[in-house]
């Protein structure tokens, strides 16, 4: 018998978990321990933000699907990792606080033969002086509570709109080094559109902050799109439809403190500027939980699982952009340390940007850090369950399963507008994600053809057959996993 | 704001029947992408 733990029940851990139920026998052990007590399709709350969707449409309880799966599901944190185990207890474990019920509060030891860390990120708000939502006029989407505190702060500007206030409206990243610049689009989009719907678009000036050099970066070091029958960069694409909307824009921004309705930011020139605002939504930096890993005799080894976040089969040598390859990418999300142990999802830490990185004059780094958006999340979480699988089955057995993001495509269908008739979607294929420079030379990295973006209702469509499709899967109804992730 | 999409582009954007034979299109590209599989970069 073997017991695999999953750390973490979001895209990552929930598609880990569902694969290896489903393909293993009763016989093993398959421990979800994760301290939210919902899952949550995290794409969607974009449109909890605006008013459109409520909370309840996006999230669905744990515990009783694990129940009736046999998953074994504690609503508990993980708070220190024992790979070793220690002087008492000779399997590898971690140390986890359970964080309701009755015993909350109680710490457990929960050993495991194999263990999935798929904790993703830490929303690290802490980062921003002043950033925390739903404080200072600035609030986040990057939660379901988060979306829905959003959604009541806009739905009040709206209300003092339509008596005539003019209002401002900043949306993007409250971080120089944050990633996610995807989302904070999809939301601006929305917001616009939203404004548009209640009549008071002309009573708002609406501006995009981000720490993207160029427009339609999103961290990706942005893409040469094929459109139609041209060929156009993504930073084209993103200011034809900002220019289209009225959206005005604010580029190298890091953002570094916020205060009641004001934004304070340093550019690339070096320059310390400010943004006023009445409602802002900034979405923070992510970061490791700050995880601390012990040995057998409690010596301190957490610089063989962590660097920020979980080390894996990377290369991290440090080199410049100029020698950054697709090669230093992981492929089987392994942590080289231990060969039971593995991160997919957001959880693994990159081996540097995607995008090229660039500093402030006054040394600051102002640089999209990579985004691993909810595809490949599924993607690395179901190949490590493959390859533990055929650890299970054949322990000296070479990992088959592969999925480097420089090989790996993706889609992200932004969503620009809600509604059946009136909505729009942006919808982008990259391949591969990382850019391949020496396979795809003349095309920044990335195969035209499968690196395409359209606008239109189609892409509305689509990310709401998106969300019904993935929660359908996530629910593990009848063959749920004829769904790709 | 600048009009940076024509009348005629607009249309054929949030037209319904254009856009349904789009989604159908859009649906198996994507779908292709994701099926197109994935791998390994370091043994070619
Ligand atoms: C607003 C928004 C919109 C997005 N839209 C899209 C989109 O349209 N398309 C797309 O592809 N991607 C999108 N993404 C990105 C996508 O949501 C992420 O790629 C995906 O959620 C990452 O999955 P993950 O499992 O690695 O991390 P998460 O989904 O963050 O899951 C982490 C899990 O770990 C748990 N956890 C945290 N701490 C601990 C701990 N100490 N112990 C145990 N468990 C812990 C959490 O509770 C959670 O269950 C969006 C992201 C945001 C924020």
């Amino acid at each position: 018998m073997t017991k695999i733990v999953v750390l973490g029940a979001g895209i990552a851990g929930h598609v880990a978990a569902s694969h290896l139920r489903r393909k293993l026998s009763k016989e093993h052990e398959v421990v979800v321990v994760s301290p939210n007590s919902n899952y949550q399709w995290i794409p969607s709350n974009i449109w909890v933000g605006i008013g459109r969707m409520k909370p309840k449409d996006l999230i669905f309880p744990l515990a009783p699907l694990y129940a009736k799966k046999n998953i074994d599901y504690k609503q508990a944190k993980a708070i220190s990792f024992y790979p070793e185990g220690d002087t008492d207890e000779q399997k590898p474990y971690v140390l986890a606080e359970y964080v309701a019920g009755d015993e909350k509060g109680k710490k457990e030891k929960v050993t495991y033969d194999y263990l999935i860390n798929a904790t993703g990120p830490k929303l690290n708000f802490g980062a921003t002086e002043g950033l925390s939502p739903g404080n200072n006029k600035a609030h986040s989407v990057c939660t379901y509570t988060h979306a829905q505190e959003a959604w009541v702060a806009l739905e009040e500007a709206i209300q003092q709109m339509k008596q005539g206030k003019k209002t401002k409206i900043l949306i993007g990243t409250g971080h120089a080094k944050a990633t996610c610049q995807g989302a904070a689009f999809e939301y601006i989009l929305n917001v616009e559109q939203e404004l548009r719907r209640h009549k008071v678009r002309d009573m708002a000036e609406i501006t995009w902050i981000s720490n993207e050099y160029q427009l339609g970066d999103f961290g990706m070091d942005g893409m040469l799109l094929s459109y139609g029958s041209n060929i156009l960069k993504s930073s084209e694409m993103v200011e034809m439809i900002f220019e289209d909307r009225g959206i005005n824009w604010i580029l190298g921004a890091g953002v570094n403190k916020v205060e009641d309705g004001v934004a304070h930011y340093e550019t690339l020139d070096g320059e310390y500027k400010q943004e006023t605002y009445d409602f802002a939504m900034l979405i923070p930096s992510f970061s490791g939980h700050g995880f601390k890993a012990f040995g057998k005799n409690g010596e301190d080894i957490t610089e063989r699982l962590f660097k920020g976040f979980m080390i894996v089969d990377a290369d991290y040598t440090p080199k410049p952009y100029e020698e950054w390859t697709v090669q230093d990418w992981p492929e089987t999300y392994q942590n080289p340390s231990y060969a039971n142990i593995f991160a997919p999802g957001i959880a693994f830490a990159p081996p540097h940007g995607i995008s090229k990185p660039r500093k402030s004059k006054n040394g600051t780094d102002i640089t999209p850090a990579p985004p691993r958006t909810g595809m490949p999340s599924g993607i690395t979480a179901k190949l490590v369950a493959d390859n533990i699988i055929e650890m299970i089955k054949n322990p000296n057995h070479e990992l088959h399963h592969k999925g480097s993001m420089g090989n790996m495509g993706a889609a992200c269908i932004a969503s620009a507008g809600f509604g059946m008739t009136k909505g729009s979607g942006i919808s982008i294929t990259t391949y591969p994600i990382v850019p391949d420079f020496k396979k795809y030379p003349d095309t920044h990295g990335r195969k035209l053809g499968k690196t395409f973006g359209s606008i239109g209702l189609a892409g509305h469509w689509l990310k709401l057959a998106l969300h019904y499709a993935f929660i359908y899967k996530a629910k593990m109804k009848p063959f749920w996993w004829l769904i790709p992730e | 704001m600048t009009q940076r999409i024509s009348k005629y582009k607009r249309f054929m954007m949030m037209n319904p029947i254009v856009q349904f034979f789009k989604f159908i299109y859009l649906s198996l590209k994507v779908l292709v992408i994701v099926a197109g599989g994935h791998g390994g970069t370091r043994k070619a």
